[in-house]
């Protein structure tokens, strides 16, 4: 291995194992109210447009997020307390919509369209073929004329 | 008389639009450059309508005429000056009246810029589809968005002012006429486009022309965006900036497909690569634009921006449909022409990076536009009532961001064509080190979180490169004997900068949003709460009154030092009280304050908000690099020069961008067509 290459996976295996360090937080499971702003960042403040519970000051946002915050540690999974939620406000109280039903496919599309971006430029690499054709003289005048004259 | 006034202005630049588009195209039919001349006239009595309609309407607003329905609803006695001139874009049918203004402006801007070459028939189509769009958006004010329409009945004695939220920060003034200096820009390229398309000269010289004025908009664009930001922050009282609301994306959306054009058009001007391809982005901007005002304005989507809804939706949708038709008709119809000659040889080499960035750039605006819609494509779809919001947005975006951030570090190093390991290794390493740096860095002082730390990474990944490529351009000038200034200005150190920009904003958009703190506080006055080691001291609850509001203002006590005072303002005819946060900046974290709730009865207690929020402030300091990046990029570094010569030998090789060969395409050939 060339010390190019050596240097390289060094730089990969210090970054990597910084990363796992950093990736896993402090260790200590995240507290009920931690827990319960996270759930309240994806859900709607009833009476605002788009803003989420955990960001307005509304009164209406200031009772879900109690409600979340109750729930939680009453030990409700999040899937059960956003089933609450939906169950009294209809599903627009998400702000996230839930990957079944026709919402998968707000998650979905983007992702087939990126494969299918990348694949077909893969293709189109792979298709390519060395080489190509070479310059003719009209070229190279045209060229060269324009040089002169840049 | 300010309404007669009006009308007769809009009518004068709507006929003239028509008459010169009319003419072009007659003066194209018989090819007669003195037509054409002529039809490009109109451009300037479109442009002194434009100019006359905004009088009057000015006029109207500071005199307070309510016999306009406009002024009566958007102005009164009581609105302070800067909010009755403002009052013009607090709405719909004024906000059209602005982009009338903006585009007449732009359109005489291009007559005046290519006056000498005016019996071209490139320039005299752009002209023409230029003026296609004005008849567009000033019929809108002579039908049924009409600024100068009469109120029903008496004339009233008072108006209702603008909206609450519009005469609250003086950043009105400025965010949404630059947000309108962008999107209307795009309407220049979009014209140069279908001349290119329509006159089948397809060869790059319109792009040389056209790229500044894109870069222009461009600018505009993200300092409009930027400063909504701002505004968002400071009035809006919830602490954040950005909340993926639909107005805020129909603005982002022309901002990445313009900012993903600006770069793959480099890969045609060196490589001739990628025509249709540049071709679509353009149409894509200016379709983008035309799609958000419908979104935007047409009330179909909730938003907290719809400051006004409208009938004016289906006509907006048409003309949307009408561009996306001749557009994709134009392209589809030149096809054969627009096959390019360069092909790319590795993906690790400067265009295939460009093409990288472009798969994000399109990948995020299709996120965004997807998102955006989805509602309503739901609800049509099976009657799904649903809501797509900043998670999603968030979670969908932030791949593609780092992904950007990636590109950013590594694609200015790379070379043209095909990359060699040695290469690489030489012009990557450092600042590959440096970004290890950093990270390894962020985690010993305690930072968690993947997303926050590759952020970070790749920031300091991407801006080591800037200033290494940056550091060799001041190196190299130096040694020319050129000054400081000849190594910064010009396109490729000005992009440099806005990529410096870019990071700032991106490093300060991970921090800001991953470690706020927030909690509200009921405190008696005298009374101290402690939030991230800032202690906020309530001292009492002051009542002001203004001719236009009341303000009920708390005074907050900051760590003992300076007083800050949230309020509550109630203005006469708006039902809800409008928060006014009260913001302690610092280059580390901001304090925000609100109050939520005042004392009321006999209780002396109130509720007080405290977000701590670490590097805001970075973001508005980052979107000035970006629009400082943009002048010096922008800056015409001793073009005037060879652009005189390019315009006198132009016509002589209109055959210089044929397809060449494999690498002889004549690559530094820039011939204005």
């Amino acid at each position: 291995m060339s010390r190019r290459a050596a240097s390289w996976l060094v730089l990969a295996v210090v970054l990597a194992a910084t990363l796992v360090v950093g990736a896993t937080g402090d260790g200590s499971p995240p507290s009920d109210e931690e827990r319960a702003m996270r759930i309240s960042a994806q859900i709607r403040c009833p009476t605002c447009r788009s803003q989420s519970a955990a960001d307005s000051d509304a009164p209406a946002a200031d009772f879900v997020r109690e409600e979340v915050l109750r729930r939680v540690r009453q030990g409700q999974s999040e899937a059960q307390i956003f089933d609450y939620f939906v169950g009294r406000y209809g599903e627009t109280i998400r702000l996230e919509p839930s990957p079944t039903g026709i919402g998968a496919l707000v998650w979905a599309l983007p992702v087939v369209a990126v494969g299918a971006a990348v694949s077909g430029l893969t293709v189109a690499y792979r298709r390519r073929r060395p080489g190509g054709r070479s310059a003719s003289a009209g070229d190279r005048a045209l060229v060269e004329e324009a040089m002169r004259s840049e | 008389m300010n309404a007669a006034l009006g009308t007769a202005a809009v009518t004068l630049a709507l006929a003239s639009a028509v008459l010169g588009v009319a003419t072009l195209a007659i003066g194209l039919r018989r090819r007669d450059p003195r037509l054409l001349r002529g039809g490009q006239r109109y451009v300037w009595l479109v442009l002194a309508g434009a100019v006359l309609a905004t009088g009057a309407m000015q006029v109207a607003l500071v005199t307070n005429d309510f016999s306009l329905r406009y002024v009566a609803q958007n102005g009164s006695r009581a609105t302070p000056l800067l909010y009755t001139v403002t009052g013009m874009w607090s709405a719909l049918e004024g906000s059209i009246l602005l982009w009338g203004l903006v585009l007449a402006g732009y359109l005489a801007l291009m007559a005046h810029r290519f006056r000498d070459r005016s019996g071209d028939p490139l320039v005299a189509w752009a002209t023409l589809a230029g003026l296609g769009v004005a008849v567009f958006f000033f019929a809108l004010m002579a039908g049924p968005a009409n600024p100068f329409r009469v109120v029903d009945g008496p004339v009233p004695l008072d108006g209702t002012g603008p909206n609450p939220l519009l005469q609250n920060h003086p950043l009105v003034a400025f965010h949404p006429p630059m947000l309108y200096l962008g999107y209307v820009g795009f309407t220049v390229p979009f014209a140069f486009a279908v001349a290119a398309l329509a006159t089948g000269r397809l060869g790059e010289g319109w792009l040389v022309e056209t790229r500044r004025w894109t870069l222009f908009a461009w600018g505009f664009l993200t300092a409009g965006i930027v400063l909504g930001a701002w505004w968002s922050y400071e009035v809006l009282g919830w602490g954040g900036y950005w909340a993926w609301d639909p107005v805020e994306n129909a603005s982002l959306l022309p901002w990445l497909t313009a900012t993903a054009y600006l770069h793959s058009v480099m890969a045609q001007e060196r490589r001739g690569m990628l025509r249709v391809w540049n071709l679509s982005l353009l149409v894509a901007t200016f379709s983008l634009t035309i799609l958000g005002t419908f979104l935007t304005r047409s009330g179909v989507l909730e938003s907290v921006h719809s400051f006004s809804e409208s009938p004016i939706g289906p006509w907006i949708l048409s003309f949307f449909g009408v561009v996306m038709a001749v557009s994709i008709g134009l392209i589809a119809w030149r096809g054969d022409r627009l096959r390019s000659p360069g092909a790319i040889d590795s993906p690790v080499s400067r265009e295939g990076a460009f093409l990288a960035n472009n798969v994000a750039f399109g990948a995020f605006a299709f996120v965004v536009l997807l998102g955006t819609v989805f509602p309503l494509l739901a609800e049509a779809v099976n009657g799904a009532r649903l809501s797509v919001g900043a998670p999603y947005f968030d979670r969908m975006t932030m791949p593609l961001g780092l992904t950007l951030l990636f590109l950013m570090a590594v694609a200015p190093v790379l070379p043209w064509r095909k990359a060699a390991g040695s290469v690489l290794h030489a012009r990557l390493a450092p600042s590959a080190w440096i970004a290890t740096a950093v990270v390894v860095g962020c985690v010993l002082a305690g930072i968690r979180g993947l997303g926050v730390l590759l952020a970070f990474g790749l920031g300091a990944f991407a801006a080591a490169t800037a200033v290494r490529q940056l550091g060799l351009s001041v190196r190299a000038s130096r040694r020319g004997g050129a000054g400081l200034w000849r190594a910064v200005v010009g396109r490729t150190n000005g992009g440099m900068i806005v990529h410096l920009g870019v990071v700032v904003v991106a490093v300060a958009y991970a921090a800001s949003s991953s470690f706020g703190e927030s909690r509200q506080f009921r405190l008696a006055p005298g009374q101290s709460a402690t939030l991230s080691g800032h202690t906020v001291t309530y001292l009492g609850t002051e009542t002001v009154s203004h001719p236009h509001k009341t303000v009920a203002e708390a005074r907050v006590q900051v760590n003992g030092g300076k007083v800050y005072a949230p309020g509550l303002s109630r203005f006469p005819f708006a039902t809800q009280a409008i928060g006014t946060p009260s913001v302690r900046n610092g280059l580390r974290e901001d304090v925000y304050l609100t109050l939520v709730a005042p004392p009321e009865g006999d209780s002396e207690t109130a509720v007080i908000g405290v977000r701590v929020q670490p590097l805001v402030v970075w973001l508005w300091i980052g979107g000035a690099i970006m629009a400082l990046g943009t002048a010096l990029a922008a800056w015409p570094v001793g073009r005037r020069r060879r652009e005189a010569e390019g315009e006198r030998a132009g016509p002589a090789r209109p055959a210089a961008t044929a397809p060449g060969g494999d690498g002889t395409e004549p690559a530094a050939v820039r011939v204005p067509t």
